[in-house]
């Protein structure tokens, strides 16, 4: 395609003869293109506009709707071109149209649920599909000898078997389109659309042979050539298969390789399987055969090579393909029945091809069943079987085979055109139109769409192993010992030569789930993450059915197991009780668990900026937190513990930030650990300004650095309420909808309070429930009691000192800190270190106290100061 | 099965009592040709199976053949050894659903089979399987894997456990504990899964037959 020379045309003394040309017409050039383009686009609309109604694609299914669309069509351009245009053609089918929708059929087929019934698919394939062309033809024929027909059909016994080939096979393009839509059971559809797939091979030879010995004529068919015949249809399976086995194993290599080039991962997948259709084609093995064995075996590897994103493409361009393929087959089968120059009608020809079809493909499908059901575990009972030779559909193979018949041989050949015209939309439209009510009718068993559930991936992998040992044991080899086998070969060999390392190590089916189950909860954290934000509201029906339980409790937790491997070094110095481990601990839990929100929440904040590659960095890294909640969930069963735990992990947080400022101002802090509170509080009572919170948080985030991990988690967790992060951090079984009531009651000095502690008391709340109530009075008493405890001298005094500065540079430039900051964790922190200027609520921070007093004072414990240096630092370089 | 057994008890009438030495040699063979030939059957047949070597759970499996509970004997613990009989009633838990089983039926089947499987996990045999067994089985079943650590291995059994927990009871309350799936739990989680559809082995050819000589 060139592009259109207009105007450069017309300047130059170059120009032709013919003068000032400005434009010209090339429509010669880019004729093929631009119909294809043309009909593709008709199609999609036109599948557009069938999904405007869902009433009208809930009843019809959509091949029938594009057949009629065809037909439609057809007659317009009859009208207009009086001739009959745009027909399917065989080539075009073969080369361009049915390949993708066999790979995609292929690629995705349950690879499991194939090889599990592969017997019972190969019986109906080969079995079912010689069965059909013989009986069918052979009946054709003795309707033809009876005199039945007209005598315009000049047919011998071969030409009816030929027919008899090319019509007898199921479509796989039909009966994928029908049974979409119809969701029978896994079982009868794998059953029903394998066997379409694989009867290919058989088609293809008897078509070959048939066709051959037509043109050869029955006086020249000798009995080589019938033994030629079966041997060619072992060959043309076996190698059709073997190539499709050979290119995915080739597929599978190459994409070990693609480290570097991401970008052609998909490409690769798509070419080696066409190639692989074409290599078979080109040596006349079942094309079909070999993609879709090619793709049933690449997946696995080919989908542990390759990038997510490839992945993605892959599926979607496979999609797309396949989905328009059918699309414009079934079109253009509708615009191919008007081509009536091709027709020669013959009643009893159609009708009887009709009532065969379906008669013997019946009593195969019994007889066959029959036979089978002594060897499956599962039998097929009666209503699969209705179902399954109902299901037998033609589609445009067979249309596509009787279009390539040579006239010059096959004398009947409009007739049988017609005939498989007239069968192909008898069986798309009719039984199209009617399987769906007769599903629902017979009460087939549906197939149930429920999430994969890890107990049931382990259960099933149990389930392999016992019955492989069971087998193993009576010295059967059956089944289940030859895939077992199979497995450990291909682990041992296939997958260390065809994976890449690092897929490899990871590669295993339970795994897979589980991180699949990860990703899921990931995401739905993210989801909601957006949500709450908004609106508040934290109860989302998934989330509480999965972190219900991992109301972990870190702290018990890390009591156990090594909390001393998470202390840093710089505490190593410090006195360390017990108290005091865990309070580092703590620090690097909340550390690690309150990293995820902050990433969400600067993803969000910087949504244009980011790559792609930061938002797979961050979907890891909330996978990788969630695992580890995941792995803290049972180390402790006891879940009234964990409630309490929680309550006071939180306070700890609180307590201990609170801690660290202390000592850092008096290293001997140990001793008055919270009572300064008690004098800043009054002092701090003044300035809360709601509108802050929301701006301030982020620009708060912004700038300091040094205190990073817990001011932004606790303004999230304060902001969002319930934000996912939040609730993953402290994911409390019982989520109460913000009830600030419930510690304002409890707090005598609440009276005076601002907006803004409520916010904390909700989150307290919420978090601690209802035994908390306890808790406050207790540590409120408490507090009251230590009015003066000795510690006074540095903390308090400190504070007086600073508060007042504070108060003189009221809502400065950075508006700094947050309340949430302020009123939760580290108020302290906050309000000494001179930058924060903040006139943070001062009913925030005297919370903040609270909870750590309550905490300490319910467990008893002395408060070490975890970590003080660091934020010392910190702040030092901040101010 | 019936006529193999038939076939080898003709062989080998004086199975039973079957010399010491000789009985020696029959540890070196499978548990199948032990049973048939009448001679109470231990561990070591079991361990003596090459196929079972790479089998991860190859344990719980043998274990499963020997505990008394699904022996339908009515005290729980492990028995040392196991004659034909027993051999099939463990066996009768892979037998196929007939065409013909009503409804009730059907349950019961699917009870029993489910009931072997939760013995196999419940191996302190106290009704439950708690957090600690799941993990064992986990660690076993991943354990062909080599790359997998054993961490994630407790992760994906915490993992699982929860959403059992979280089928079985629901919503939990703060002060609930939950400590591990009861048989009744176990159904709960089996709802809308053809058990009967999966655990089958299918004996046809008698080909066994052939290793008793």
């Amino acid at each position: 395609m060139h592009p259109p020379a207009g105007p450069a045309a017309s300047p130059g003394p170059a120009a032709p003869p013919a003068g000032a040309e400005l434009l010209r017409w090339q429509w010669q050039e880019v004729q093929v293109p631009c119909l294809v383009a043309a009909w593709i686009l008709v199609a999609s609309l036109a599948k557009i506009v069938f999904h405007l109604s869902r009433k009208v694609t809930s009843v019809v299914p959509e091949s029938c709707l594009l057949i009629l669309l065809g037909l439609g069509l057809g007659g317009i351009v009859l009208a207009v071109a009086k001739k009959a245009k745009y027909q399917l053609e065989p080539n075009m089918f073969f080369l361009f149209l049915l390949p993708p929708i066999v790979l995609d059929s292929g690629y995705f087929m349950p690879s499991r649920l194939f090889f599990d019934n592969i017997g019972a698919i190969l019986t109906y394939a080969v079995v079912g599909t010689l069965w059909n062309s013989f009986t069918t033809g052979t009946a054709l024929w003795g309707l033809h000898q009876a005199g039945l027909m007209d005598p315009g059909v000049e047919a011998g016994l071969m030409d009816f078997l030929l027919f008899g080939s090319l019509i007898s096979a199921v479509d796989p393009v039909a009966v994928l389109a029908v049974f979409e839509e119809v969701h029978v059971n896994e079982t009868l559809f794998i059953i029903v659309f394998g066997e379409s797939l694989l009867n290919d091979a058989v088609t293809v030879v008897l078509y070959k042979v048939f066709n051959s010995f037509v043109e050869l004529g029955p006086a020249h068919i000798h009995a080589t050539d019938y033994v030629k015949g079966v041997a060619s249809f072992f060959l043309v399976s076996l190698g059709g298969t073997a190539v499709g086995l050979l290119f995915a194993f080739l597929l599978a290599l190459i994409t070990r390789f693609t480290k570097r080039v991401r970008i052609i991962e998909p490409l690769f997948v798509f070419l080696l399987a066409y190639v692989a259709y074409l290599a078979a084609e080109m040596v006349s093995l079942s094309a079909i055969l070999a993609v879709t064995f090619c793709g049933i075996c690449c997946k696995k590897y080919v989908e542990a090579n390759i990038s997510q994103k490839s992945r993605t493409t892959v599926k979607y361009t496979m999609k797309t393909l396949a989905s328009s393929s059918e699309t414009i087959i079934f079109m253009f089968l509708g615009m191919s029945a008007v081509d009536t120059s091709k027709w020669a009608w013959d009643t009893a020809l159609v009708l009887g091809t009709l009532l065969f079809i379906l008669l013997f493909r019946a009593v195969g499908v019994v007889l066959q069943t029959y036979v089978l059901n002594r060897f499956r575990l599962i039998p097929l009972d009666r209503i699969d079987q209705v179902v399954m030779s109902y299901g037998g559909l033609r589609g445009a193979v067979a249309f596509a085979l009787v279009i390539l018949l040579d006239r010059d041989k096959v004398k009947a050949k409009d007739y049988f055109v017609a005939t498989t015209i007239v069968v192909v939309f008898f069986t798309v439209i009719v039984q199209g139109l009617t399987i769906k009510p007769l599903v629902t009718w017979l009460k087939v068993k549906r197939s149930d769409h429920h999430k994969p559930t890890l107990n049931e991936e382990l259960h099933e992998h149990a389930f392999d192993h016992i019955l492989a040992a069971v087998e193993d044991i009576v010295g059967h080899h059956g089944y289940h010992y030859w895939r077992d086998k199979w497995e450990q070969f291909d682990k041992k060999y296939l997958s260390q030569l065809l994976m890449r390392k690092s897929a490899y190590r990871l590669r295993d089916e339970i795994w897979d789930v589980y991180y699949k189950l990860n990703i899921r909860d990931a995401i739905s954290f993210v989801d909601q993450g957006g949500h709450v934000l908004s609106a508040a509201k934290l109860a989302l029906p998934s989330m509480p059915s999965r972190t219900s339980m991992s109301e972990s409790s870190v702290t018990n937790l890390l009591r156990e197991s090594g909390s001393g491997a998470c202390l840093d070094l710089q505490v190593i110095d410090t006195v360390r009780s017990r108290r005091d481990k865990e309070d580092a601990a703590m620090h690097h839990v909340l550390r690690g668990s309150l990293y995820k929100p902050r990433r969400r929440y600067k993803a969000s904040y910087s949504r244009h900026f980011i790559s792609p590659d930061k938002q797979e960095r961050q979907d890891k890294e909330i996978f990788r937190q969630n695992m580890k909640r995941r792995l803290e969930t049972f180390k402790s069963t006891k879940h009234n513990i964990c409630s309490s735990k929680s309550k006071a992990r939180l306070k700890e947080k609180g307590r201990k930030k609170k801690d660290i400022s202390l000592t850092s101002d008096a290293p001997n802090g140990r001793t008055h650990r919270g009572v300064p509170w008690q004098e800043a509080a009054p002092v701090l009572v003044m300035v809360s300004s709601e509108e802050e919170e929301s701006d301030s948080s982020e620009t708060e985030r912004e700038d300091d650095e040094g205190i990073v991990f817990i001011a932004r988690a606790t303004d999230e967790v304060l902001q969002g309420k319930a934000t996912p992060g939040s609730l993953d951090v402290c994911p409390s079984p019982c989520i109460i909808p913000p009830s600030p009531t419930l510690a304002e009651k409890e707090l005598p000095w609440k009276g005076d309070q601002a907006d803004l502690a409520v916010y904390v008391s909700s989150e307290t709340t919420k978090i601690v429930p209802v035994d908390m109530q306890k808790a406050w009075n207790q540590s409120i008493s408490s507090l009251e009691s230590i009015a003066s405890p000795p510690g006074i001298e540095t903390g308090p005094q400190h504070r007086r000192f600073a508060c007042p500065v504070l108060e003189e540079q009221p809502q400065s430039a950075s508006q700094a800190m947050p309340e949430q900051i302020s009123c939760f964790q580290f108020p302290s922190h906050v309000s000494k270190s001179g930058r924060s200027l903040s006139d943070s609520s001062p009913d925030g921070v005297e919370q903040q106290e609270l909870q750590p007093l309550m905490a300490s004072e319910e467990q008893g414990r002395a408060l070490p100061p975890a970590e003080p240096r660091r934020l010392m630092f910190s702040r030092a370089s901040h101010i | 099965m019936a006529s193999g057994a038939g076939s080898a008890s003709r062989e080998r009438p004086d199975g039973a009592r079957t010399s010491v030495p000789a009985r020696q040699g029959l540890l070196q063979r499978s548990p199948l040709l032990c049973c048939l030939c009448l001679v109470l059957c231990s561990k070591e047949n079991f361990d003596s199976i090459p196929d079972l070597e790479f089998n991860p759970i190859r344990a719980k499996i043998v274990h499963a053949f020997f505990d008394k509970r699904n022996l339908r004997q009515e005290s729980s613990g492990l028995a040392d050894e196991i004659n034909f009989e027993d051999f099939l009633t463990i066996m009768s838990y892979f037998r196929p659903i007939e065409m013909n089983m009503d409804e009730e039926q059907l349950d019961r089947f699917r009870k029993e089979k489910l009931k072997f499987l939760f013995h196999m996990y419940d191996s302190d045999h106290d009704g439950k399987i708690t957090l600690q067994e799941y993990r064992n089985v986990v660690e076993e079943l991943l354990s062909g894997n080599p790359h997998l650590e054993k961490e994630s291995a407790r992760s994906i059994a915490d993992g699982a456990m929860m959403e059992a927990a979280s089928i079985c009871v629901g919503q939990m309350g703060p002060d609930q504990v939950y400590e591990g799936i009861t048989f009744e739990d176990f159904l709960k989680m089996w709802q809308g899964i053809d058990i009967e559809t999966k655990m089958h082995v299918r004996f046809l050819n008698m080909e066994t037959i052939a290793h008793c000589y």
